[in-house]
């Protein structure tokens, strides 16, 4: 089996290989160790990765070495299975090789010096024994006691071998019991970090129409260290808990802390259930093709195509506590729009982030805005604050502040200025945030709407080119 | 071996010969599209070196693809681009879009050799003759260590002028961060591919130049827009735009790209008038050191590209944002920047007023400047009445036809109708003063006096930030935006008086 993949890949490859003194050591990135690999990758930079592997066994105990596992690996996790097969021990070397460890190995041994001569270039060989490694190397040659290059002169140091211990990179190797001897199938499962995905979506919005239309393409990173190869990929949308590691494996990088849970954008979440593979609450990404996962690279999948969906413009401006601007304020700019079957995007959106564009005078896309969303179930309703208006401003004025005689309670009465300069009628929610405690609105120009006891809102009307005011007075306890 | 093995052999025999596909390179866009936004909360100059903004860029490519599954790589695409960002359109069948940032660098080449055959080639100082050997690379991460025929050795720990060769460039490693889909078409095609994506790296600004009129309410105001390109990707002939307001951005995670020196250290090697007397343990082999950033050695050349100003930027809406389009293709180069006229409104009206900020508590026994404030609406029959992006200012008199510094302030995005005031320094000729005259156990009597030595009368505003109304004063106040304001013309070479009681708070 071994030497017929050997046979083909050697068409690529044979150049390379034609006249071969020395066996190369560890595949070549072309011929990875790898067997049928399998990653389930989670958002949280993590994932869970199933790797077949053809092993030759003998009977009875022997060590095998798994090179070509992720170098985020995290080894406590390491599963082995097989036919017949039984662990002894598993280890994770990462004493690796260097010049300086090579050395250190050597204390005690006898190693060849070449040296140079440096007016004629003759070479004259010595055998020589490392007495200490400390600060500078110290050697005898026959009976003379020496320091390695004191004289500054160039001196080859060549050792016999490679100590078993040291290894070019981390190396998981699991000593087994196989109970016959053969090519056997063995699979290995770990998980690792390094590997993350999340979604982004571009949405083209009509404003003119109210429609727009949705792009999803799933993004997965490796910074694993590691490529996986020709791997069936599966995604997971959902946070799942993950145990603090205490250390770090040697030469791995911390992963990155995980964002922060996005802000969302969502105004009520969704019933429906897409329709799409589940497992123990989490939505399932599959892709459609295996793929290989090259080491710091960005992959993108497309999973969403929706033409046509509706989608709305609004405004909406949140007066943080009852006071005045010296300026008129930009209103936020939100999309809104749903998720639900038939009336919305019709699908389940795994968090990331959605990027907005509307077309130019000249029909050409232009970028209007992005925010995050977070998982999102079908049916939600959503509200996308993609940016700030231009055109559409408010400015709170605190037109008077009395304290009523009668009892210890003042009366605040507030003017909301909301301007438009655009050429077409907008509506504009206008939110007095910051009413805490039992403030009431004894009067006010348009009915407002209590969102929580909190904050009330107003759906302002504002004619093109125009402007309205609203008026309002709080009653309140400070 | 059974038959089954033999089938699976056969089958990962197929998938590598699959995934030697066709690789087509496009080297550089055809044509280009760019637009800049501003960074949000942008004011001041830029800094070149450290721009805040973004650009969404947008290159039309002509590529023919054979027919199957073939590899399209972008080449020339901005070094800020955010992967994550690109859409790419009029394709085929796109199986997945990559971006690989593992750079070709001394050590992820070496990297990639982990294992393979080197030649090794050494000089000889002495008879400068060439050896070259073969050698497996067995280790490369902290020190390379190196198998030859003769045994186990370390490179660069001899003294010797020696140096691995690689035979064959990798192929997963790139010059830049390079971008590429993978995509499957029925027939071979020809034709146009629009890349679009989002890019950091860029800003512009919006930056006013007022000259006033000899009779000094009016101004020729004309503004330039200055855009900023600090990517190490120029973009010729580019359709070039500038959006603003304020648009919502997330953070985009984007792999650093990674590139490395070979790491050369060697075992402990000190000779022995080098040894200090105190160490008695070895300390560790240093860390690798850190990868250079790879902008280091790109090469500056900052050219201020001043175009005429017969060209102005074209305005149109673009949703909730303003969007200002150069009229003709001009060339965004690399590391530069670009200013073109954003508007020109020769004859606008304007107002000059004095505002003092304070309270009824303060105190400012000497006298000092006044802010000096221009005042404009933002209408058509001020000579105004379009968007107004948020920039500085400076404002320019004329004396004997040469201009004359008056000032420099800053404003925010102004839309039509809304007023626009831009506060400058103090002028020195209109000075204000406030002092405590009379004190009546919690009553308090303030005097504040402001003085004009200029031959004409000016607007000058005192605003108290107050919220109890005073016990009397002098001349009448107002009640504005939680404040008392008090509203005065001052006389020319004249001097204006105000007094106003009042009770310190319990």
């Amino acid at each position: 089996m071994r030497k017929l993949f050997l046979l083909c890949c050697g068409l690529s490859a044979a150049p390379l290989f034609a006249q071969s003194a020395i066996e190369p050591v560890l595949p070549t990135p072309s011929r990875t160790a790898q067997g049928d690999v399998a990653v389930t990758i989670y958002n949280e930079n993590r994932a869970l990765v199933q790797d077949r592997r053809e092993l030759a066994l003998p009977g009875g105990r022997s060590r095998q070495e798994f090179p070509d596992v992720s170098a985020q690996i995290r080894p406590e996790t390491v599963t082995l299975t097989g036919n017949g097969i039984g662990i002894v021990e598993q280890n994770f070397d990462f004493d690796l090789l260097t010049p300086a460890a090579l050395m250190q190995k050597a204390v005690g041994e006898t190693v060849t010096l070449v040296r140079m001569n440096p007016a004629s270039g003759a070479e004259t060989r010595e055998r020589a024994r490392i007495l200490a490694a400390n600060g500078g190397v110290v050697m005898q040659i026959g009976d003379r006691i020496e320091v390695l290059r004191d004289d500054g002169l160039p001196t080859r140091v060549i050792f016999e071998r490679v100590p078993a211990q040291l290894r070019a990179r981390p190396t998981l190797s699991i000593t087994l019991d196989a109970a016959h001897a053969g090519h056997q199938p063995v699979t290995l499962n770990y998980l690792t970090g390094g590997l993350g995905w999340s979604a982004d979506y571009v949405a083209l919005f009509d404003e003119l129409n109210g429609r727009m239309d949705v792009q999803g393409w799933i993004t997965l990173t490796n910074s694993s260290g590691t490529a996986f190869t020709n791997a069936r990929t599966l995604l997971v949308a959902g946070a799942v808990n993950q145990v603090q590691r205490a250390y770090q494996v040697y030469g791995a990088y911390p992963p990155p802390p995980p964002p922060p849970p996005p802000p969302g954008g969502m105004i009520r979440a969704g019933t429906q259930t897409a329709g799409r593979e589940r497992l123990g609450g989490f939505y399932l990404y599959p892709l459609p093709e295996r793929t290989t996962i090259a080491d710091k690279q960005t992959k993108q999948v497309s999973f969403l195509n929706v033409s046509g969906a509706p989608a709305a413009r609004a405004y909406e401006y949140r007066n943080g506590w009852l006071g005045s601007a010296d300026v008129a304020q930009s209103v936020s700019s939100v999309l809104r729009f749903s998720t639900e079957r038939g009336g919305g995007l019709g699908d389940a959106l795994p968090a990331g982030t959605m990027r907005v564009y509307q077309r130019d005078a000249r029909g050409n896309p232009q970028f209007v805005g992005e925010q995050q969303i977070g998982h999102t179930p079908m049916g939600s309703s959503m509200s996308l604050a993609t940016g700030e208006s231009f055109d559409v401003k408010v400015r709170p004025l605190v037109v008077e502040r009395t304290r009523l005689n009668t009892s210890p309670r003042w009366k605040t009465r507030m003017l909301y200025e909301v301007s438009n300069a655009g050429p077409a009628p907008v509506v504009v929610d206008v939110v007095q945030d910051g009413l805490w405690g039992d403030t009431r609105i004894t009067d006010e120009t348009i009915k407002a709407e209590r969102l929580t006891a909190d904050s009330a809102r107003w759906h302002v009307p504002v004619p093109a080119n125009g402007r309205a005011v609203v008026s309002a007075t709080f009653d309140t306890r400070f | 071996m059974g038959v089954r093995a033999l089938l699976a052999a056969a089958l990962a025999c197929l998938s590598v010969m699959a995934r030697a596909q066709a690789i087509i390179t496009s080297p550089a866009p055809d044509k280009v599209a760019v637009t800049v936004y501003r960074a949000p909360n942008a004011s001041g100059t830029m800094d070149l070196e450290w721009l805040q903004g973004f650009a969404i860029v947008r290159e039309t490519r002509r590529v023919s693809l054979p027919a199957g599954e073939s590899e399209l790589r972008f080449e020339g695409v901005a070094g800020g681009i955010i992967p994550q960002s690109a859409i790419i359109e009029g394709l085929g069948v796109v199986v997945e879009k990559n971006r690989g940032a593992k750079l070709l660098s001394p050590g992820t080449l070496l990297d990639s050799l982990l294992g393979r055959r080197v030649h090794l080639r050494r000089i000889s100082k002495a008879t400068g003759a060439v050896r070259e050997q073969e050698a497996v690379v067995r280790a490369s991460g902290d020190g390379v260590v190196l198998e030859t025929a003769e045994g186990i050795e370390a490179l660069r720990c001899t003294g010797l002028n020696e140096t691995p060769l690689a035979q064959t460039e990798p192929a997963m490693l790139s010059a830049k961060p390079a971008l590429s889909v993978r995509l499957r078409t029925a027939h071979p095609m020809a034709g146009n591919v629009i890349l679009t994506y989002l890019s950091s790296g860029f800003d512009w600004r919006a930056h006013y130049v007022a000259t006033l009129t000899p009779s000094g309410d009016k101004m020729a105001l004309f503004a330039w827009l200055t855009l900023a390109n600090g990517d190490e990707t120029g973009f010729a002939n580019a359709e070039t735009m500038a959006v603003a307001g304020r648009v919502n951005r997330e953070r985009a995670e984007v792999l650093a790209p990674e590139v490395r020196p070979i790491s050369l250290s060697c075992w402990p090697s000190q000779r022995t008038h080098e040894i200090p007397l105190e160490e008695v343990v070895p300390a560790p082999p240093p860390p690798p050191p850190p990868a250079p950033a790879i902008m280091m050695s790109a090469e500056r050349s900052e050219d201020i590209v001043v175009t005429g100003s017969s060209i102005i930027a074209q305005r149109e809406a673009l949703g909730d944002l303003k969007l200002y389009r150069i009229p003709i293709p001009v060339t965004v180069a690399a590391r530069s920047q670009k200013q073109v006229a954003l508007l020109d409104q020769p004859s606008a009206r304007l107002g000059t007023l004095y505002r003092w900020r304070s309270s009824f508590a303060n105190e400012q026994n000497e006298p000092v400047d006044a802010a000096r404030i221009l005042k404009m609406e933002n209408r058509t029959d001020h000579g105004l009445g379009l968007p107004l992006p948020a920039g500085s200012l400076t404002l320019f008199a004329e004396r004997n036809g040469r201009p004359f510094l008056l000032g420099e302030g800053s404003m925010t995005d102004r839309a039509v109708g809304e007023t626009v005031e831009v506060v400058l320094e103090g002028s020195p000729g209109v000075k204000v003063a406030q002092r405590q005259v009379r004190r009546d156990g919690k009553e308090h009597e303030m005097e504040v006096v402001v003085t004009n030595d200029d031959a004409k009368p000016v607007h000058f505003e005192v605003r108290f930030a107050d919220e109890r109304k005073p016990l009397s004063s002098s001349e009448g106040l107002v009640r504005r935006d939680e404040a008392y304001w008090w509203t005065a013309m001052i006389p020319a070479n004249g001097t204006r008086t105000l007094r106003i009681r009042y009770r310190v708070p319990d």
